[in-house]
This record gives C-alpha cells, structure tokens and sequence, in this order.
C-alpha cells in the first residue's frame, strides 16, 4: 500500500482496534500491580459492550452509555474484589467463572432487551474537531482519552505515593501491611477502578466502533488486554505499544479479509499470543509483580 | 441452621463431599434457572422440566448427554492432575482443539485398517495436546513463567491456529465455511456391540477415569504428585524428583484434553469446522474444581452436560435462551468458592 494510503486508511484503523485494548489494558495493568489477577477482564469487557449499547440506544446518547458502562464495571470490580480480595478466593478461577457467568448474563440479557430495540445500530460518538498548524483533524475522543489514560496511569504509578503504595502492594502484601496500608481495601478499591477501565474498553468497542451488540462480542478482546500487558511487562508504555501492535494486526487481518485473495487472517491473529510467549520466555520471571495471584489473607 | 448444613458438606469426606456437592450445585444452578425463566415470562417448572427431558428422555438424548459427560470429564481430568502438583492448566480449551484437529487430520490422510487408524489417530491429537502443553511446562520450569498467563496465550493461539487450517490448508472446498473434510465412515469411532449404544471413546474415558483414581490413591506416583503439590520444598528434600514429577502430570493432563478433542471429533462431530467445539476446556476447569478428585468430576460433568445438550429443547419449549447455559456452569463455581472461602470452612 501506498504511503497516503497507509495514513489515511490504515493508521487510524490500528488506532480505531487498539482503542479498547487500552482502556482494559489499563484495568488489567492496574489490578496486577496491586496484586490481584484480572482473568475477569473478558468478562468486564463483555458487560461494558452490553450496558453501553442498551443506554446508548434507550437515550439516544452515547456518551450516556459510555459513562453507564463504567458504571456496572465498577459494580463488576466491587463483586471481583469482594470475591478475591475480601473472602479471599483463587483469582484464577473466580476470573474464568466470572467470564463464564457474565457471557451467559449477557447474552440471556440481550435477548431480554431485544423487543425494546436494542437490536439496532447506536448513534455515533462524534468525532473532535482538532486543528493542527492550520490543518484540521477529526481524532476519535475515545482514543485520546485512552491515550491520556496510559500517561495518567503511568504518572499516578511511578511518579506519586499512592502509585507506589499499589505497586507494594502488588509486590509484597505482607510488608505494605506492615507498612500501614490497608491490603483488603485498597485492592479492592483499585480493583473497581479496573473494573470501570475493562468497561470502558467494552464500551469502546462498542459504542465507540462497531455501534451494535452481538452474543460474546468481545471475542477473547480480554485476553488479548492480558497479552499486551504481559507483553509490555507491567509496564504502562509498554502495554500501550502492545495494544498499538495488535491493532495493527486486527487492522491488517480486517483488510486481508475484505481484499478477499484466498489468504485467511487467522494465522496473524496467533501472533499477538505467540509474541507474548516470547517475550514471557526472554524475560522470565521476576519482572512482573510478586504477589500476584496470591490470596492475601490477614493474621 | 443454612451454614450448619453448608458446613457438614463442606468438611464431609470426600465420597459424601461429592454427592452432597453435586446436590447443593444442582439447587443453585435450577435456582438461578428458575430466576431466568421468570424474568422470560415462563414457568419455572416448565423450564427446568423441559432442560431435563431435552438432556434425559429416550435413548438417543441419554445417550448425547453421556457422551458430553465423558468430553467434560476429560477435559476436567487434564485440570484436575496437574493440579495437585501445583500446575493450573487454563490451556484446556486450545490443547482439545489442536487433538481434534490432529486426529481429523490422519484419518483423511491414512488408509488402513479401523483397528490400526483409530488408535493412531488418538495418538496423535493426544500428542498435539501435548505439544500444546509443553510451551507452558517448559516455560514454567526453565523460567518460573506463570502457567496461567501462558496456558491462556496457548490457548488463543491455539484456537485461531486451528481456525487458519480448517479455513486454509484443510478446507473441504465444497463447504462455504471453515470446515475439514468429514472423517471417512470406517474412521468414524464405532458404538461397542450390546452396550447400550455408546461409542468406545466413552468406554476408554471411564477407563481412564477409574485407572486416575487408582494411580492417585494407590500407587507411590500419587504419593509423590501430592507430596509435590502440597509441600514442593519438602518434597525434594525427600528426594523426590519434584520437576519431573510436574511434567509427567502437566504431561499427561495436555494428552487427555487432546484425546478429548480426538473422540470429540471422531465419535460425534465427525469434522472439525468454525465454531464447532463447545467451551469444554473451561467447563473441564469447573468440573475440576468442583469434583475435586477423578471420580468427584464424573457426577460435575454429568450435570453440566445435562446443561449443554438439554439447552436447545428447553429453548424450543419455552424461549428460555441456550446461553443461560454459560450463566448456570459459572454461577456454581462462585457459589461454591465462596462458601469455601467462608469461616465455616475449616480448610
């Protein structure tokens, strides 16, 4: 493809993919540092692309429906961390019910709404007007508030004391406690902030793109989160130049598929994962936080 | 008078834990399908009535729900060994479709004998389930990489290697979706004669079930896999092998999910196409968790695939959606770790 082309067409398709990668790669990066695997992520995704279209199309607004997502993702990460965090329970298993759970409730929940026109298209979330050294742009705001989301997360992680007190967290349970910070409470509290991110990507691939809902739309989304984070080490720059990389690769398989050709995209979609193994191999371990995925359980 | 009874099940022995388990799992899962059918507008008894007959009534529906049984059963039986040794094989899904693929594979390509390809064709999806197993075992021993973030790219990987193939290389050109070439009538896994109607995969999972059963409880293998499991430090200081151990079991747990995908698709799909496989690799964690131990997950698995076959007529009957059926696999799995996790439960 030609240069103009590349930009005009493919660019912003790769961003348009990569979108809701990073709201939930967000949630992911955030919840793991603190300590609490988020396998639940497909799960979170899923209820933000339902929740998010029903409003949308019941107010006619989609920004409405956006912000409504949040909403039940923060309901989602109170009843994970009430689950994993309080009790405490396997976060591993709690994350695959959970997901198990959520695409039942909404699919069972979509065929409920369907005679009050949840089947039809959403209205669209306009696009900003941004004029650069006299040109003008039309950006996604969505996009950009991801993008603003990653910057935000990297300074609240690495540049502030809470940030710091979540990656101890994250890193030595027992000795943040001993530190004085409230483990149980503030993994939970962090785990609904993830619950709203995770949303917040299901209603960007919703919403945001694709304007309709249909049974388990997200189609692994989540998992694909969890590889970009795994990918940029818990790092949110990192996640962040994951997501972009997988978008990519959505975007060249979109476009494999609509050239036709005989060529099947399913072979590019293994890449994200088998690039993730890779990295996951080189770096090995102790990179990643230590105490993820161990119950934290007081006295 | 509730958590006293929750109590007694909880710390019961384990052949009561089982069937008092699958009791308190079949109340939340009809419970919560009550709640569903009232939200549809139908009556509860009428639901839950139509998902029974849709999974028991007549021989033929019998004996598709037993055959589920014995997919799940597999697939929970490739958690649950790997599991007592501290190995969490969330790859169950994608290490099924790989076997599934492998054993299709050689029965279009071998000519011979039934009795030579079939059992060549269960090796190979057990070995392809394997393979897909190995990256995260070796992985896990040679650089401490957690199994659970691997499994789960394994399985992605996995499942859209799969559909590359079926929609490429391996396409039936005839079909207008992903789909191989049906597997030859002579390959297709025979119903054992004057037994009932089932098919010999169903057999050889009971087989290996029991066989499970008996290397966990009665041999010195099952000695060390829970030694290692339980306290690895311990263990090698014992002078037990402790990696090795973990790799027999990680082993053996990636082949039964492969053969599981093997008899799936040369017992009752007879190809393997887009879409084609159910969740059992997540339906297999469940069980596993839930069982316990290799006979716990029979009755677990009995229930879900009575969820799985008996969804499409319950629909028919009384517009209650099949994909209540993902809420009722899951919903039991919190239920029950919550209850677990509570002060009732001794551990």
């Amino acid at each position: 493809m030609s240069i103009e082309e590349w930009i005009i067409a493919f660019l912003p398709g790769a961003m348009r993919a990569a979108t809701p990668l990073i709201f939930a790669a967000l949630g992911v990066l955030l919840a793991e540092r603190s300590g609490v695997l988020m396998i639940g992520v497909e799960g979170a995704m899923l209820l933000g692309a339902l929740f998010s279209i029903v409003v949308a199309l019941l107010t006619g607004d989609a920004w409405l429906g956006f912000l409504f997502a949040g909403l039940v993702g923060a309901a989602a990460g109170l009843f994970l961390g009430g689950l994993t965090v309080r009790l405490p329970t396997d976060q591993v298993v709690v994350g695959i019910a959970f997901n198990l759970v959520v695409l039942g409730l909404t699919s069972f929940v979509f065929r409920l709404l369907g005679p009050v026109g949840v089947y039809r298209i959403a209205p669209p979330i306009p696009m900003l007007e941004l004029s650069i050294m006299g040109a003008v742009f039309a950006a996604p705001p969505l996009t950009g508030m991801a993008l603003s989301l990653t910057l935000i997360t990297w300074v609240l992680l690495f540049r502030t004391g809470p940030g710091l007190k979540l990656r101890s967290m994250g890193e030595r349970a027992h000795a943040a406690h001993a530190a004085g910070i409230d483990v149980v409470r503030s993994r939970i509290v962090v785990l609904v902030l993830a619950g709203v991110l995770c949303a917040f990507g299901g209603a960007a691939l919703t919403v945001g793109w694709v304007r309709v809902f249909t049974e388990n739309i997200t189609l692994g989304r989540g998992f694909i989160a969890l590889a970009a984070v795994y990918f940029g080490r818990w790092h949110p720059g990192w996640a962040l130049a994951g997501c972009l990389l997988f978008g990519m690769g959505d975007a060249l398989a979109l476009r494999l598929q609509a050239a036709g050709g005989g060529g099947t995209p399913f072979y590019l979609m293994t890449i994200p994962y088998l690039l993730t193994l890779v990295v996951v191999g080189i770096t090995g371990k102790a990179v990643g936080p230590q105490d993820a995925g161990k119950p934290y359980g007081r006295g | 008078m509730r958590h006293r009874v929750f109590q007694r099940i909880l710390q019961a022995g384990t052949v009561h834990r089982t069937f008092a388990l699958t009791l308190a799992l079949l109340a939340v899962t009809f419970a919560a399908l009550a709640v569903a059918a009232l939200l549809v507008g139908s009556a509860p008894l009428d639901v839950i009535r139509s998902l029974l007959e849709g999974a028991l009534q007549g021989r033929f529906r019998m004996i598709s729900t037993l055959i589920q049984t014995s997919a799940v059963v597999m697939t929970g039986l490739a958690v649950l060994l790997p599991y007592q040794v501290g190995f969490f094989n969330v790859g169950g899904q994608g290490q099924l479709e790989v076997g599934a693929l492998a054993g299709v594979a050689i029965t279009l390509a071998a000519s011979g004998p039934a009795l030579l390809v079939i059992p060549l064709s269960f090796t190979l999806a057990a070995l392809a389930g394997v393979v897909a197993v190995a990256v995260p075992l070796l992985l896990r021993i040679k650089r401490s990489s957690s199994e659970v973030t691997t499994t789960i790219m394994m399985n992605a990987a996995c499942i859209y290697l799969v559909l590359g193939i079926i929609t490429g290389p391996l396409k039936d050109p005839a079909a207008f979706y992903g789909t191989t070439h049906p597997v030859p009538n002579a390959y297709q896994l025979p119903v054992v004669p004057g037994a009932v109607g089932l098919h010999i995969g169903v057999w050889l999972v009971l087989a290996i079930t029991i066989g499970l059963h008996l290397v966990m409880t009665r041999t010195v293998f099952g000695v060390k896999l829970r030694a290692v499991g339980g306290n690895r430090p311990a263990a090698i200081a014992a002078g037990i092998p402790a990696d090795r151990i973990l790799a027999i079991a990680v082993i053996t747990g990636g082949a039964l999910a492969g053969l599981a995908g093997g008899m799936q698709a040369l017992g009752v799909v007879h190809r393997v196409a887009e879409g084609w496989a159910k969740p059992w690799g997540f339906a297999g964690i469940s069980a596993a968790l839930l069982g316990g131990s290799p006979l716990g997950v029979v009755p677990v698995a009995f229930v879900f695939a009575i969820l799985e076959t008996g969804a499409r007529h319950m629909q028919a009957m009384t517009g209650v959606p099949v994909a209540v059926v993902y809420l009722l696999q899951g919903l039991p799995v919190l239920t029950f770790l919550g209850l677990r996790a509570t002060r009732y439960f001794t551990r």
